[in-house]
C-alpha cells in the first residue's frame, strides 16, 4: 500500500556488532549513524538501525557508505533491507 | 487464546447498524442514517466496543519534551495483580518505527523521547484503573535536555539534531518570473503567526484489537484512512497484511487527526502477548497527545503592486513547525508554498516553505491544511495592500483574480471552474446583517454574552473579506485511487444494491452519498452500503476533500459496470436491441416502456463488480517549485460582520456570509453541513483555538482550556452555492470539505481589524490583542494569575511529572 509523499526507495540498515573489534559495539553504531545522518536521508529505526528514504540512486550510494562506515568501525555484518513504494516509477 | 468463541466484538449499548436505507439519489437531501443514533446516544463509537474477557491496554508517556532515555524498569509493574502484559520498544516484533510519509516514529522510545507525551511502554490489565496504576509503577530514568522548541532556532546551524540527518524535514522552494527584475508603485510587508490548532474532536482515539487464534489480529478501529492503517501496523507487528485485518468502527470526528496511527499498533501488541481481546481508549487529556495537530507557522511576505492595483510579485518565506516526527508535514509544506501567493494572478513569485523538526508535539493534517496558514498570511497582505492603495479590499481581490486559462505560480494552467472573481461579488452584494441598537439587548446576542461584561457600551462592528482554495485529493504524483465492490442481488422479492468500499465514514455522510449514487446509477431504491473493512481494495483517506470525488467516483463506476452487464443480459436473454436500454425503479426500460422487472431478470444471479477509480496524473513539483502538482481546486469567498468591544477585547461573530464553487450539490443538506461546521472550525482558529505549548509542554490539554467555539458563538451563516461542473470530474463535483475553513479565518481577522484599527498579526487572536493591551502588562497580569492559582493546585504541565 503505497502511502501519500512517500519516498520511492528506503533502505533499512541493521549494524550487527562484534566486542572482539577494537572499537565498542555502540561506536560501531554511532559511525553508522554518523555516516547515515551525513546523507540527509536517515532516520532512526531501532537502537542498531536506521533508514534511509529517498530515490534510488541517492539511497543506494548512501547504503554502501553506511556499510563501510560501520565495517570500518569493526561492525561484524550490516543487515540491509531495500524495498520500493508501489509507485515508485512515477518519481523517478 | 482460550474461551474465545466470538469473532466480532459486541456493545453493551446497541449496536451499529450495518445496513442503511434511506431512499435519496444525487442531489437530493437525506436524513442521515447514523442521525438519529448519534444524537440520541445510541451510536456506538469505537469507545463502546466491548467484547467478554477483553483487557484494558494503558500507555506510559514520557512528561518530558526532550529526553534520553537511561533506564526502564517494569519489573514493579509487571507483578501487579490483573496485570497482564507489559511491553517497551524491545517487544515490538516488527519494525519499531512507523510513519505514513517517512517512518521516523517509535512505536515506543528506546533511546530518546522527541515530544511530551511520546509513548514508552504499554500495559494490558484487567480493569482500566488497574493499568493505570500499572504505569505509575513502571520507572523510567530520563536526562532530561533541553528542548529544541522553536522551528526557526531549529534551523540554525549550531541547532542540535533532533534526527540523525538534522532538522530540516522539507523545503519547497518555488520560482515564477522575475521577482528580482520586476519593479512595483506600491509594496507592503508583513509578517504573521499562527497558532496550534487541535481538530478537537470528541471522539477520543480508541480502538479494540482481537487476535484470530491463528497468529492474525483484527483490529476495530476508528480511522480515516484503513489500508494504510494495516500497512503500518503489519510491518510493526512483523505480519503479512492479510494476517492484519481492520474494521472501521464509530467515529467521533476526524479532521486529520486520525490519518496518523495513535493506539493501533500497541493494542495489537498486547493482544498478540495476552492472546487476549485488548482495547484502548484515550481520555481527553491524553488525546491531546495522542494525535497530530495543525502546524504553528511564522510567516513573512512581501506584495508588490502598481498604483492601480494589479500585483506585480509575491515574496514569501514560510516557516512550519512540524513537531517531533514527519506525520503529513512534506505534504502540509507543499501545499503552503503552491498556495502561497492566494488564488490571484501573479506575475512573478518567490516561496520558500520551510518544515522543520523541534520537540514540540507532532503536527501533520488538518482540515485545509497548509492552505489555511498561507491563506491568513496572503489575505491580510491583500487588506494592507488595499489601504496602502486607497481601494476597496473586494476591489482589489476581484481585479487580481485568477481566472482559468492563467497559470499559478506553480507552473500549473488555472483548469475551469475557477470562480474566483464571481464569488468574491457575490459576497460583496449579499444583504448585510441589520445593524441592531445596543442597548436593550439580550446579553447572548452581544459580546463577552452571558458574562454580562458590556451592554452595549464601546463596541464597534466591523466588517472583512477574504477569499481561498484548495486542493481536492492527493497530488504532487501520488497514484490516487478509491475502491469499490457494487453488488446488485434480489433479496424478499426486490432489488438490492450492496456496496463495499473501505472509506471511512468520520461524520462527513460518506455513507449517504454513497447510497445516492448507486440509487441514481442503478435504479433501485434499496442499497446496503457495508462497514469498512480492509476485505475491499483501499479507498485512500478520508481527508483532502477527496472522499465523495474519489470513493463516489469508484462506486459511480462500479455500477455502471453493474449496469453493463444487467443491459447485456436483457440483450442476451429476452432479444432486446442495445443502446436504449436503462433501469428506473427497479425495472428494464426502454422507450418508457418496462421490458422485465430487476427480480424477474436476476432471480437468484448476482451480478458484482469491483472497481478501482484512479484520478488523473498528477506530478511532483521541479526544483523550482514548478509542475502539475494538484487534480482540482475549489474556492470559497467569506465576508464576516463582527461586532467587538473594543476596550475589553470581546467579540461577536454577527454573520458569516459565503460563496462556494462545489461543481454539483450531491446532498444539500450535507453540504450546508459541511459549510456551518468548516467555518466554525475556522472561528475557532480566529478567536479561541489554540494548543498552548511553552518550552515544548502542552499547557491545556483539556477542553476546559482548549476553547473551541459552542452554539452561542456560532453566527447564522448566509450562504450561496455556485454549481459550475468540473468537467472532469464525477458528476463534475468538487470536494466541499476543506474551502470553509480556509477563508473564514481572515475573513473574520479582517473585520476585528476594521472594527479596531489594530494590525492583529497572529491568530488566535486573544481579547488583549485586540484591547490592545501591551505584551510587558499582558505578561504582568499572567504572571500574577499565576501565582494566585497554579500555585496551590500546582501547574497542569508540572502535575504530569512523577
Amino acid at each position: 500500500m503505497p502511502g501519500y509523499e512517500r519516498a520511492p526507495v528506503s533502505a533499512e540498515l541493521k549494524v550487527v556488532t562484534t566486542d572482539r573489534a577494537e572499537r565498542t559495539p555502540q561506536e560501531q553504531i554511532e559511525a553508522a549513524k554518523e555516516a547515515a545522518g551525513a546523507s540527509g536521508l536517515a532516520h532512526e529505526a531501532a537502537p542498531d538501525t536506521m533508514m534511509l528514504s529517498g530515490n534510488r540512486k541517492e539511497v543506494l550510494e548512501a547504503t554502501v557508505k553506511v556499510m563501510e562506515a560501520a565495517l570500518n568501525a569493526g561492525a561484524n555484518a550490516i543487515e540491509v533491507k531495500v524495498e520500493t513504494e508501489g509507485d515508485a516509477d512515477r518519481f523517478q | 487464546m482460550t474461551g474465545l468463541t466470538q469473532t466480532a466484538p459486541v456493545s453493551p449499548i446497541r449496536k451499529r447498524p450495518a445496513t442503511t436505507w434511506s431512499p435519496g439519489k444525487v442531489g437530493e437531501s437525506d436524513r442521515r442514517p447514523d442521525g438519529i443514533p448519534k444524537v440520541t446516544g445510541e451510536f456506538e463509537y469505537s469507545s463502546d466496543l466491548w467484547m467478554d474477557g477483553m483487557l484494558w491496554g494503558a500507555t506510559l508517556r514520557s512528561p518530558h519534551p526532550h529526553a534520553n532515555i537511561r533506564s526502564i524498569d517494569t519489573s514493579e509493574a509487571e507483578r501487579m495483580a490483573g496485570v497482564y502484559a507489559v511491553l517497551t520498544h524491545e517487544d515490538v516484533p516488527g519494525r519499531k518505527v512507523y510513519g505514513m510519509e517517512i517512518p521516523d516514529q517509535p512505536v515506543l522510545a528506546w533511546e530518546k523521547v522527541r515530544y511530551q507525551g511520546e509513548p514508552v511502554a504499554i500495559v494490558a490489565a484487567d480493569h482500566p484503573e488497574t493499568a493505570r496504576r500499572a504505569l505509575e509503577k513502571i520507572h523510567v530514568e530520563y536526562e532530561v535536555l533541553e528542548p529544541l522548541a522553536d522551528a526557526e532556532a531549529a534551523m540554525r546551524e549550531d541547532a542540535p539534531n533532533l534526527h540523525l540527518s538534522g532538522n530540516v524535514l522539507k523545503r519547497v522552494h518555488v520560482r515564477h518570473g522575475d521577482v528580482a527584475g520586476s519593479s512595483a508603485d506600491v509594496l507592503v510587508t508583513g509578517e504573521y503567526e499562527i497558532g496550534m490548532q487541535d481538530q478537537a474532536f470528541l471522539g477520543p482515539e480508541s480502538g479494540l484489537a482481537v487476535p484470530d487464534g491463528r497468529g492474525g489480529i483484527d483490529l476495530y478501529i476508528s480511522t480515516q484512512w484503513l489500508h494504510i492503517d494495516q500497512d503500518q501496523v503489519a510491518k510493526s507487528l512483523g505480519m503479512d497484511q492479510d494476517q492484519v485485518r481492520l474494521t472501521l468502527s464509530g467515529v467521533g470526528g476526524a479532521f486529520g487527526g486520525r490519518e496518523d496511527l495513535s493506539m493501533q499498533i500497541h493494542a495489537c501488541m498486547l493482544a498478540l502477548h495476552t492472546e487476549r481481546p485488548v482495547k484502548m481508549v484515550y481520555n481527553r487529556e491524553e488525546s491531546f497527545f495522542g494525535h497530530v495537530h495543525r502546524h504553528p507557522a511564522k510567516m513573512r511576505y512581501e506584495h508588490g503592486a502598481t498604483n492601480e492595483g494589479k500585483l506585480v510579485y509575491v515574496k514569501a518565506r514560510l516557516v512550519f513547525d512540524g513537531g517531533a516526527y514527519a506525520s503529513s508535514s512534506n505534504a502540509v509544506c507543499l501545499n503552503a508554498a503552491t498556495f502561497a501567493c492566494g488564488p490571484y494572478d501573479v506575475p512573478n513569485a518567490e516561496i520558500e516553505s520551510h518544515m522543520l523538526y523541534t520537540n514540540n508535539p507532532p503536527c501533520g493534517a488538518m482540515r485545509g491544511f497548509g492552505a489555511v496558514q498561507a491563506c491568513f498570511a496572503h489575505e491580510s497582505q491583500m487588506d494592507r495592500l488595499a489601504e496602502e492603495l486607497g481601494m476597496d479590499p473586494v476591489e482589489l481581490r476581484v481585479k487580481n483574480a485568477i481566472e482559468p486559462g492563467m497559470k499559478f505560480p506553480f507552473g500549473q494552467e488555472v483548469p475551469h471552474p475557477a470562480p474566483v472573481r464571481e464569488i468574491l461579488e457575490r459576497v460583496k452584494v449579499m444583504p448585510m446583517p441589520e445593524e441592531e441598537g445596543l442597548t436593550g439587548r439580550d446579553l447572548r446576542e452581544l459580546p463577552g454574552g452571558v458574562s454580562n461584561v458590556t451592554h452595549g457600551e464601546d463596541v464597534k462592528r466591523g466588517v472583512g473579506y477574504a477569499v481561498g482554495f484548495k486542493n481536492v485529493g492527493f497530488s504532487a504524483g501520488f497514484d490516487d485511487y478509491s475502491t469499490a465492490r457494487v453488488t446488485l442481488s434480489v433479496e424478499g422479492g426486490e432489488p438490492l444494491v450492496r456496496v463495499h468500499t473501505a472509506a471511512a465514514e468520520v461524520g462527513q455522510g460518506g455513507v449517504m452519498v454513497q447510497a445516492q449514487i448507486a440509487r441514481t446509477e442503478l435504479g433501485v431504491e434499496k442499497v446496503a452500503v457495508l462497514p469498512a473493512d480492509t476485505s475491499v481494495g483501499s479507498a485512500g483517506s478520508t481527508s483532502a476533500s477527496r472522499q465523495t470525488y474519489m470513493t463516489g467516483g469508484a462506486v459511480k463506476m462500479a455500477c455502471e459496470a453493474v449496469r453493463d452487464r444487467v443491459l447485456d443480459l436483457v440483450r442476451e436473454e429476452l432479444g432486446e436491441k442495445p443502446g436504449d436500454l436503462s433501469i428506473e425503479d427497479g425495472s428494464i426500460v426502454s422507450d418508457e416502456r418496462e421490458i422485465v422487472s430487476l427480480a424477474y431478470l436476476l432471480d437468484r444471479r448476482e451480478i458484482e463488480e469491483t472497481v478501482e477509480f484512479h484520478h488523473k496524473e498528477t506530478r511532483p513539483l521541479d526544483e523550482n517549485g514548478q509542475g502539475d502538482a494538484h487534480l482540482q481546486f475549489a474556492f470559497a469567498a467569506h465576508r464576516a460582520v463582527v461586532e467587538v468591544d473594543v476596550e475589553l477585547g470581546l467579540v461577536r461573530v454577527v454573520e458569516i456570509a459565503t460563496a462556494q464553487d462545489v461543481g454539483k450539490i450531491m446532498n444539500p443538506q450535507a453540504l450546508e453541513g459541511q459549510i456551518e461546521g468548516g467555518i466554525a472550525q475556522g472561528l475557532g482558529l480566529a478567536l479561541m483555538e489554540e494548543i498552548q505549548v511553552n518550552e515544548g509542554k502542552v499547557q491545556n490539554a483539556s477542553f476546559t482550556d482548549y476553547l473551541t467555539p459552542t452554539i452561542l458563538d456560532m453566527p447564522p451563516v448566509r450562504m450561496e452555492i455556485l454549481e459550475l461542473a468540473d468537467p472532469e470530474a464525477p458528476y463534475g463535483l468538487k470536494g466541499v470539505g476543506e474551502p470553509p475553513t480556509i477563508s473564514s479565518t481572515p475573513a473574520i481577522i479582517a473585520a476585528l481589524r476594521d472594527a479596531t484599527g489594530r494590525e492583529l498579526t497572529r491568530i488566535p487572536v486573544k481579547p488583549e490583542q485586540i484591547a490592545g493591551v501591551s505584551e510587558k502588562l499582558r505578561d504582568e497580569i499572567l504572571q500574577q494569575q499565576d501565582s494566585a492559582g497554579y500555585s496551590e493546585i500546582g501547574r497542569l504541565d508540572e502535575r504530569r511529572e512523577h
